[in-house]
């Protein structure tokens, strides 16, 4: 039988501090969030609201982000926001997809990966953008042409990808084989059998990985185009519950991922996994990135995600709380599907929801010491 | 004197933490021992008494007041700032002129106040007739604290299974015979923020809180389907269409479109009237929204200070004619961001002239509005709108014993013809009742009656 509970005293001396607490307490408790829409705010407007759910994000290493919608139709979508910028333009609806599998940025161009409910997944390349010219005073968009390469693996729907360490070629799952598409070639072909799960991710010393089953990770060399199966043991853990996701330190190559029950860990092609470095306080983990400094920020749990941070200088996993924006739109944060690091730090998530927005995240500066 | 800037006024003035109303003569001993009040001088041909809920003490809002599909008047006496609260319903009586407590929702859905988790606090524009059974559906909403805490935050809790609100509950009141016929959770962990019945095919339409999904509820099936996101500010109502297609608006005051056939939520492109000099259509989110007796357009207004009146065609054109009525409140200083308390209009309904009638707030204000002594600080007037000439005409003023009555939730006319309105800004809180002059009531003037709350 459960006690009774007493009444709260409201004339309690704590009980305004306290209910503070409870209400400003839940929202973003470090760094600060930006919504964006999809759209060019006050000259467009967003991609539909059920067509907008953001699942995969890219980036150039300029710092222009790449990103594919799903939902009734998919949409694939560049952002810009340095220099005299400040928009997301929606480049193209993809008619017959409903699913982003993944973007991957090249040097000269970018592919989407796409899925829909008929046949298999199909990619898709155009070239990167240019630069509009100043986004404060005068304008001017084309939508730009697109190749479309038909599907990677007949029948079977992409389930992930990532472009290799040099942005030749974007390396590819379905759930039963591995793709290379060769970005400058336009040619796509099959590497290889993998029982395609989860995310990929690009290893420190340019293998790409991904799961092979629940104990293992394989490994695919892009340069000499071999797979290694169980190429590497996962350490002990919730492997078979929920898909992989990583986050990748970018100038080191180190990789962080979680298991189903948010236990962190490193992993470095040399070195293998780290011991678990903590856990976070909700899961599954979804989308995180690291910023400049090595600092870890996800998202994590059910329906109504919490942020984290992880820090390896000190070991700590934090619950930084619920995402909401308020500035440019003012907007709460429930879902998120993707996430990658911007080119000063600032990290991008892409809000997997009706109306989804680009949540840019500008982490906390630390102060001296 | 300024007033005190902070969150949610109402709410530390209807739970009594701070002092009442500031500058109120203390009028108690007007009322009397039912909760009753009548303004002595009320310089109107309508007559305004005001009903407490004195059998619910805790309650400290009224969010809800419909009509049942018997004609007769229900409200919510909701108990939303007190730890353990719970929502009670109540109905009044013509025959003794009184309130009747009909029964506490949490002991109907098995969701005690003292259950530790977020309670069954009140029902927020959530009573929804169906006239084919005498049935008055209505669905619960969050706020109200667990028993041990002072505040609940649904984001905070929302993983915390001890804490957690259970879900919205839905309860099937049968008005014949004053029974709950059953219940079910329409949605899980969340409130209902506002609720409809499209009675031909027997579904309910919810829009849920916090996350602000689109929730389709199958009356016959009793299944529930999650269409999804609109956006972060609720909507305060929904209304539909005679294509049976349900409408409300985004977060930037942009109409949004469910429509059965396409399985779809869409966003019109156009923004709804809102006031060009301080606003941007953010949170011009509808809410309240009346039908006109016309069957073809639908009278709005809108939740934020300065709300905008408008008339909906919903039926004309791929997205609607919408007439722009303009402000419902008076000017004010434009460089302090008004609370939504204060600058108000709410309880639109249409009595049986074929008129709207409507309360919106009037306050005090030393530059744009220096009222004289007969007037309190804030005021709560009763407008009555042609709807052929929009010609809007003062008729009353609410008169309450203690506390201002700027603040009207809901409206409607019962089957004699009277008005009542919701109140929030007391505690315990409570109803006003307009009584219409003779020649402009008429039998079940409220037919056809409004489909959502």
């Amino acid at each position: 039988m459960e006690d009774k509970k007493k009444k709260y005293d409201m004339n309690r001396p704590e009980a305004r501090a306290l209910m503070d607490e409870i209400v400003h307490g839940t929202f973003m408790k470090e760094g600060t969030m930006v919504a964006f829409p999809t759209c060019f705010p006050g000259a467009s407007i967003p991609i539909a609201p059920d067509e907008s759910r953001i699942t995969a994000l890219d980036a150039t290493p300029e710092g222009v982000v790449y990103g594919g919608t799903s939902g009734h139709r998919a949409h694939v979508f560049v952002g810009m926001f340095h220099g005299v910028t400040g928009v997301v333009f929606d480049l193209k609806t993809i008619e017959g997809a409903t699913q982003s599998a993944a973007v991957c940025c090249g040097q000269k161009r970018f592919v989407a990966c796409v899925n829909g409910p008929k046949g298999g997944g199909r990619i898709l390349a155009c070239a990167l953008q240019p630069l509009p010219f100043d986004l404060v005073q005068e304008w001017g968009f084309e939508r730009p042409a697109f190749e479309d390469w038909g599907e990677a693996v007949a029948g079977e729907p992409i389930v992930h990808a990532v472009a290799d360490h040099a942005n030749d070629l974007a390396v590819g799952v379905t759930p039963r084989h591995l793709f290379v598409a060769d970005l400058a070639a336009s040619k796509v072909e099959v590497a290889g059998e993998v029982p395609g799960a989860g995310r990929l991710a690009l290893a420190s010393r340019g293998g790409i990985v991904g799961q092979d089953g629940a104990g293992h990770l394989w490994r695919f060399d892009p340069k000499k185009r071999t797979l290694q199966r169980r190429a590497f043991a996962l350490p002990a853990g919730q492997w078979d519950r929920t898909p992989l996701t990583w986050s990748r330190v970018k100038h080191q190559g180190l990789l962080y991922t979680a298991d189903g029950a948010g236990r962190l860990f490193s992993f470095d092609e040399d070195k293998g996994f780290s011991a678990s470095l903590g856990q976070t306080m909700l899961a599954p983990v979804g989308p995180m990135a690291v910023t400049l400094d090595g600092r870890v920020f996800g998202f994590c749990g059910p329906d109504l995600a919490k942020m984290f941070g992880y820090d390896p200088a000190s070991g700590r996993v934090t619950n930084l709380g619920v995402a909401v924006s308020v500035i440019e739109r003012r907007r709460y944060g429930y879902v998120f599907g993707d996430a990658v690091p911007g080119r000063d730090g600032e990290l991008y998530f892409g809000e997997d929801d009706n109306l989804g927005h680009l949540f840019i995240y500008f982490p906390k500066i630390r102060p001296l010491t | 004197m300024p007033w005190p800037m902070d969150r949610r006024e109402f709410l530390k003035i209807s739970a009594g933490l701070v002092p009442a109303a500031v500058g109120l003569a203390q009028a108690a001993e007007a009322g009397n021992s039912a909760g009753k009040y009548q303004a002595p001088t009320t310089p109107s041909l309508y007559k305004s008494t005001w009903y407490e809920f004195t059998k619910h003490p805790d309650s400290d809002t009224c969010w809800s007041l419909s009509v049942g599909p018997d004609g007769r008047i229900y409200a919510a006496a909701c108990a939303e700032t007190v730890p353990g609260g719970t929502v009670k319903v109540v109905r009044y009586n013509e025959a003794r002129d009184e309130l009747d407590y009909l029964f506490d929702l949490g002991d109907k859905v098995d969701d005690p106040g003292d259950s530790g988790r977020a309670t069954q606090c009140k029902i927020h524009y959530s009573f929804a007739p169906s006239m084919h059974d005498g049935v008055l559906y209505m669905a619960t909403h969050l706020s109200g604290p667990p028993i041990d805490q002072p505040a609940y935050s649904p984001w905070l809790s929302w993983h915390d299974e001890k804490r957690c609100f259970r879900g919205s509950a839905l309860l099937a009141f049968d008005t014949k015979t004053d029974e709950v016929k059953w219940w079910d959770t329409l949605i899980p962990k969340e409130g209902c923020r506002c609720l409809l019945h499209d009675e031909d095919r027997g579904l309910l339409y919810a829009l849920s809180y916090p996350r602000d999904h689109f929730i389709i509820y199958d009356l016959k099936k009793r299944t529930r389907r999650d269409i999804g996101r609109i956006g972060s500010v609720n909507s305060q109502a929904l209304f539909l269409d005679r294509k049976h297609r349900v409408w409300t608006t985004s977060d930037y005051g942009h109409l949004v479109r469910y429509t059965p056939e396409s399985d779809r939520l869409e966003m019109s492109p156009f923004t709804l009237p809102h006031n060009p000099e301080f606003q941007t259509g953010f949170h011009s989110v509808f809410y309240d929204a009346a039908p006109a007796p016309d069957g073809e357009s639908v009278f709005a207004g809108t939740w934020i200070a300065n709300p905008y009146l408008m008339r909906i065609w919903p039926n004309d054109g791929e997205w609607p004619r919408v007439e722009d009525l303009g402000p419902s409140t008076q000017k004010r200083d434009p460089t302090i961001p008004k609370d939504t308390f204060a600058d108000h209009c709410g309880g639109l309904t249409f009595a049986g002239d074929g008129q709207l009638y409507y309360v919106a707030s009037r306050w005090r204000d030393p530059v744009d509005n220096p009222m004289d002594a007969s007037h309190k600080e804030r005021e709560g007037v009763v407008w009555r709108l042609n709807p052929k000439t929009y010609e809007r005409e003062e008729v009353a003023r609410l008169e309450h014993p203690k506390n201002f009555a700027q603040y009207v939730s809901r409206g409607a006319v019962d089957h004699n013809g009277d008005l009542f309105f919701a109140h929030v800004g007391s505690h315990p809180s409570g109803i006003f009742k307009v009584s219409m002059p003779p020649e402009r009531k008429r039998p079940n003037a409220h037919l056809p009656i409004r489909m959502w709350g």
